[in-house]
């Protein structure tokens, strides 16, 4: 169940919500990014399209694993100053117009081992600090993304891509259901869109997800060492 | 006129209604529409378009309450490696022939789109066509025409037709914009054939002593509410002299009865309706006229649409004369005027065998009853009635069923032999089959087999119902990708 409510220092001042990335809620092999985050995204993950199951709109994603509720990289976000992208770092937390809310039966709220969320002089803690930030880019980040994506459809820039990778046991794995950029249309786009498409920012973004595509064969690589162990992984063992 | 250099002018009548029976196309409409560069979104929300996955037909055998069966839109699987007909014959169970090839007709009975809200625009995951309002479809195409591909569109009545010496059409006079002069005139102008029939005196070929139904009864009927179960299949179903149809758009259902006046009277027809949609509307009457124009293109005039030719409405097949027609007419275009002649030869020759092709499909719905309720259905099966080929192809149907290979000689056949294939066995028309017969293709048909019972569990999970995800188009669209 949840339950969702506004943040407020009176009610909430002493609630402390753990941030750690678990296996429990950060187990998913594609999650949702914005374009802001590109550029942190792209040293660690394949950034692709992908469309919701429920409306079939365009959203940019992350990949994290090949299997289902596979992430590759929950350890180093547990133990390493990797960068987690913000629709999992936000935890337990909702936008509400301007403010925060706060879900409170959520299991990372109220943990003694969490994070307080205000001092003791009542100001938001460097750790809701981050959360605030994180919502005010994630507001403005997904309107942002949305109108990119319209722009690479009209494009015509947009292109299905089959994600088939072969693991050293034998297995394959097939992702279906993503979407890169076409660098054929890309190459061919007329001077002045290509223009246009620099001077809006877009053509650094698109460069980013045709060069995150190289992290495909280093996730493999990871997967593929850990199907050898046998050990298949935190993740999926628990997800 | 040069190859790929002319322009369009339509010139259209501001007060003849369009026909507006024809409510559902063929898978072909999607080609057509994407080569168009429409989107299929835009079709969705301002045609009030829906999908269909074929057509049922009920009571066309017996009459009987459970008589009914599926002429899909999917070919059967495997269809092209092994003629599946034969291994259904020699099945163990009772399933229908549909059931045994295909999943569709499962789709279908549990009211489930032929897609996702995640296919891109046109992509089918179970092959489809529409069912749409014609009398919003016409205008949304006029709109695309003209605003993107150039099409002039003058809205004027035809007052004369002025005729060269050679015979050719020079141009023609309206009321409303002047002369209208043009190399090539394609005669839209619907039953009256105001070019083709008036102007250049070519002949009508009726075929109503092979088709009798010669009148349509139109009606339009709301929903209980706006969310009641759409089926995605068109419901054909037979009559004491005639077949009823029924499709169901988004916003209402279009259901009318299309008869024989030879064999029922007009009250009677009315009778019949309402005691099918179960209340009393409004019914528009529409003549039906069965039969084509004896050449399609003579001189520099090409017929297409109803002036060309119109059927009952059954299968869809006037509607897909004209998208073949236009589709062969764009890629014949003829360079100039010294080859048009050889063009409309084989333009000529093209669509007559299509018109003969369509009518035989159509009097295969008929001839393989086994009602003898009324003189409607015994009249039918008569064999005076029943064009001579269609009764060979019915003699040898009956020891070597129609497949891929045989029969069809032509590269654009209108009704492939799977549409053969599941009337004839859907109606259950009986073709000998011996153990020889399957042995050879038996690991073929059971792989097909395999196949089908996995398509059929995959896709009753998966799809959305039909209502579900023409309300989720109407809302997101779908992606052109």
């Amino acid at each position: 169940m949840t339950q969702i409510v506004p943040l407020n220092k009176e009610t909430y001042r002493d609630l402390k919500v753990d941030s750690r990335a678990s296996a429990a809620f950060d187990s998913r092999r594609f999650v949702q990014v914005i374009v802001k985050e590109f550029p942190l995204l792209l040293v660690h993950y394949p950034i692709l399209f992908s469309k919701d199951p429920q409306t079939g709109q365009f959203f940019c994603g992350a990949m994290l694993g090949f299997d289902e509720d596979e992430n590759l990289f929950l350890e180093d976000w547990q133990k390493r100053d990797f960068y987690r992208p913000l629709y999992l770092q936000r935890g337990p937390f909702y936008g509400n117009g301007p403010e925060l809310a706060i879900d409170l039966d959520d299991p990372r709220v109220g943990a003694d081992s969490g994070k307080p969320l205000f001092t003791d002089q009542g100001t938001p803690t460097r750790y809701l600090q981050s959360i605030i930030w994180a919502f005010q880019d994630l507001t403005s980040g997904t309107q942002m993304t949305k109108i990119f994506i319209a722009r690479m459809l009209e494009l015509k820039l947009i292109e299905p891509v089959d994600v088939e990778v072969e693991f050293d046991d034998g297995s394959m794995r097939r992702c279906v259901g993503l979407y890169t950029i076409d660098q054929d249309v890309l190459s061919r786009l007329p001077d002045s869109v290509v223009v246009e498409l620099f001077r809006r920012g877009y053509m650094r973004l698109i460069h980013y997800m045709i060069a995150s595509l190289k992290q495909v064969p280093i996730m493999a690589r990871k997967k593929n060492s850990r199907l050898l162990k046998g050990t298949e992984g935190l993740a999926s063992a628990v997800g | 006129m040069k190859a790929g250099g002319f322009s369009i002018t339509l010139v259209e009548s501001p007060d003849i209604k369009i026909i507006g029976v024809g409510e559902g196309t063929w898978p072909t409409m999607r080609q057509s529409l994407e080569r168009m560069g429409v989107s299929e979104t835009d079709l969705f929300k301002h045609c009030d378009a829906a999908f269909k996955q074929g057509g049922k037909f009920a009571g066309w055998t017996t009459g009987a309450a459970d008589d009914a069966y599926y002429h899909p839109l999917m070919l059967p699987n495997g269809f092209a490696q092994v003629n599946l007909v034969p291994h259904w014959l020699r099945r163990t169970n009772n399933q229908s022939f549909c059931d045994f090839v295909t999943p569709q007709g499962r789709i279908c009975d549990d009211g489930l789109a032929p897609k996702l809200i995640t296919s891109p625009e046109y992509k089918p995951v179970a092959n489809y066509a529409y069912h749409l309002d014609a009398g919003k479809f016409a205008p949304f195409l006029a709109q695309h025409c003209t605003q993107k591909l150039g099409v002039r569109h003058v809205l004027a009545d035809i007052t004369e037709v002025n005729l060269a010496e050679s015979g050719d059409i020079r141009s023609v006079l309206t009321k409303q914009a002047g002369e209208i002069p043009g190399e090539l005139f394609i005669d839209c102008s619907g039953f009256s054939a105001l070019l083709i029939g008036k102007a250049l005196g070519v002949g009508f070929k009726g075929c109503g002593d092979i088709l009798f139904c010669d009148t349509a009864l139109a009606s339009q009927v709301p929903y209980e509410t706006p969310n009641d179960p759409m089926p995605s299949q068109t419901i054909a179903t037979a009559q004491d002299a005639g077949w009823i149809w029924d499709i169901c758009l988004p916003t209402r259902r279009g259901v009318g009865y299309v008869y024989s006046s030879r064999h029922t009277s007009e009250d009677a027809a009315r009778q019949t309706l309402q005691k099918y949609i179960g209340s009393e509307l409004p019914a528009r009457k529409i003549p039906i006229r069965s039969g084509h124009r004896e050449i399609f293109w003579k001189n520099n005039c090409v017929a297409v649409g109803l002036a060309g030719g119109f059927l009952e409405p059954l299968e869809s097949s006037a509607i897909v004369l004209v998208e073949l027609s236009a589709k062969l007419l764009a890629e014949q275009m003829p360079a100039n005027r010294h080859v048009m002649d050889i063009v409309a030869k084989r333009f000529n020759e093209v669509t007559t065998y299509r018109w003969g092709r369509i009518i035989d499909f159509l009097k295969l719905h008929y001839v393989l009853t086994r009602r003898t309720d009324s003189p409607f259905w015994r009249d039918n099966v008569d064999p005076v009635t029943v064009p001579d080929r269609l009764k060979e192809l019915l003699e040898l149907w009956k020891f070597h069923p129609p497949w891929f290979f045989d029969e069809f000689d032509r590269l654009e056949e209108v009704f492939p032999a799977a549409s053969y294939q599941y009337v004839l066995y859907g109606m259950g028309f009986e073709s000998e089959s011996s153990p020889e017969d399957i042995i050879d293709t038996g690991l073929q048909a059971s792989r097909a087999r395999q196949e089908t019972e996995r398509q059929t569990a995959e896709l009753l999970s998966r799809l959305p119902t039909n209502r579900d995800l023409l309300n989720k188009i109407r809302e997101f669209g779908l992606q052109p990708v």
